[in-house]
């Protein structure tokens, strides 16, 4: 157990972290690659105040006609995200980690305050589950990697849930906590998940289409 | 009969000092009253019952002491000391802030001898 937790909590730490970087930086390389091999003249209307414009706007809940008109989507879909990328770095357990890594560390979350946001990310997961299956429209569009990829992402969450209520005891629920993080870092440049970078991209593309060619507004 | 009641008491009192002081000496958990927030129940950490099963006999292990270069002493320990006496909350230069070095002490040697807990909850129990 303890040569498995070091080489988890080591070198596949840094496999995964790589492959999440390396991974991005290359769909990044990629889509420009193709933008410019297939429709350069895109980058004649590409603008950064139009591109600043939409992501500003989407950005902020109920500011966009389609945020008002799903609102029980956008709370949704705003405290899934918000919680998503801040419980993991702002949480205390990590913070100690790095520090005693790295002598980093930076300010947390109280832990109770953590364990909600987790129960808030465990709870949008379902909440896009159901609406994959509700929904017609939605369904219409889902296949199996749709819920695949809801699990992959609510593992992390899940394990570090178990984990951290002492639900099991020993070492391995912070061992799966570990290894389904790294899966979903690692899984992200390859899967839908990379919309984590490359949705940015499509926002700002949408911005300088409506507002440099279209003359309208998209949102 | 004064003398074997006098005695009585004396053996009764002389018990319930050595009961009050090895009851305070059997450290059962690493107090975490240091820390303005704690966020976890202390550390488990039966003082005698770990040195035992660890038959860790060096006393210095734990309860070092350092001298300003940062050598430790080969000869002079520190079991008359708190760890808060030396180590603040947060590093100051080579010394671990408390948190870390209760970490680093338990942890670190818990990896290298391939014993005993390493995660948060194996430590920092639920009561």
């Amino acid at each position: 157990m303890h040569a498995l937790y070091e080489w988890v909590a080591g070198p596949l730490t840094w496999v995964a972290f790589a492959v999440f970087v390396i991974g991005l930086v290359f769909r990044l390389v990629q889509v420009l690659v193709m933008v410019r091999k297939t429709e350069p003249f895109i980058f004649t209307y590409m603008s950064w105040k139009f591109s600043l414009r939409s992501i500003g706007r989407w950005l902020v809940p109920f500011a966009t006609l389609r945020w008002r008109t799903s609102p029980v989507m956008t709370v949704a879909t705003f405290a899934f995200h918000l919680c998503l990328l801040v419980t993991p770095v702002f949480v205390l357990s990590h913070i100690v980690l790095w520090d005693e890594a790295w002598g980093v560390q930076w300010w947390a979350l109280p832990d109770a305050v953590a364990d909600v946001m987790t129960v808030v990310v465990i709870a949008g997961c379902l909440f896009f589950a159901g609406r994959r299956i509700v929904r017609r429209e939605v369904r219409f569009l889902t296949d199996a990697s749709d819920y695949f990829l809801l699990a992959l992402t609510a593992a992390p969450f899940v394990t570090g849930f178990l984990a951290y209520h002492q639900v099991t005891q020993g070492a391995g629920m912070t061992i799966a906590h570990m290894i389904s993080g790294q899966v979903l870092l690692a899984a992200i440049p390859f899967t839908r998940l990379r919309h984590m970078l490359l949705g940015w991209l499509t926002r700002a593309y949408m911005g300088s289409e409506f507002g440099g060619v279209r003359r309208a507004r998209d949102y | 009969m004064k003398i074997k009641i006098g005695i009585l008491l004396a053996v009764l009192l002389g018990s319930v000092l050595v009961v009050l002081a090895f009851g305070q000496y059997e450290m059962q958990v690493v107090e975490n009253y240091y820390f303005p927030n704690p966020q976890r129940p202390p550390a488990v950490f039966e003082h005698d019952r770990h040195n035992e099963t660890a038959e860790l006999w060096d006393c210095m292990i734990c309860h070092h002491v350092y001298d300003e270069q940062g050598v430790q002493s080969d000869w002079e320990s520190s079991e008359d000391q708190a760890c808060a006496d030396c180590h603040g909350l947060e590093d100051q230069g080579g010394m671990p802030g408390l948190r870390k070095a209760f970490h680093q002490s338990c942890k670190g040697c818990h990896l290298t001898e391939r014993k005993g807990p390493v995660t948060c909850a194996e430590c920092h129990v639920k009561p």
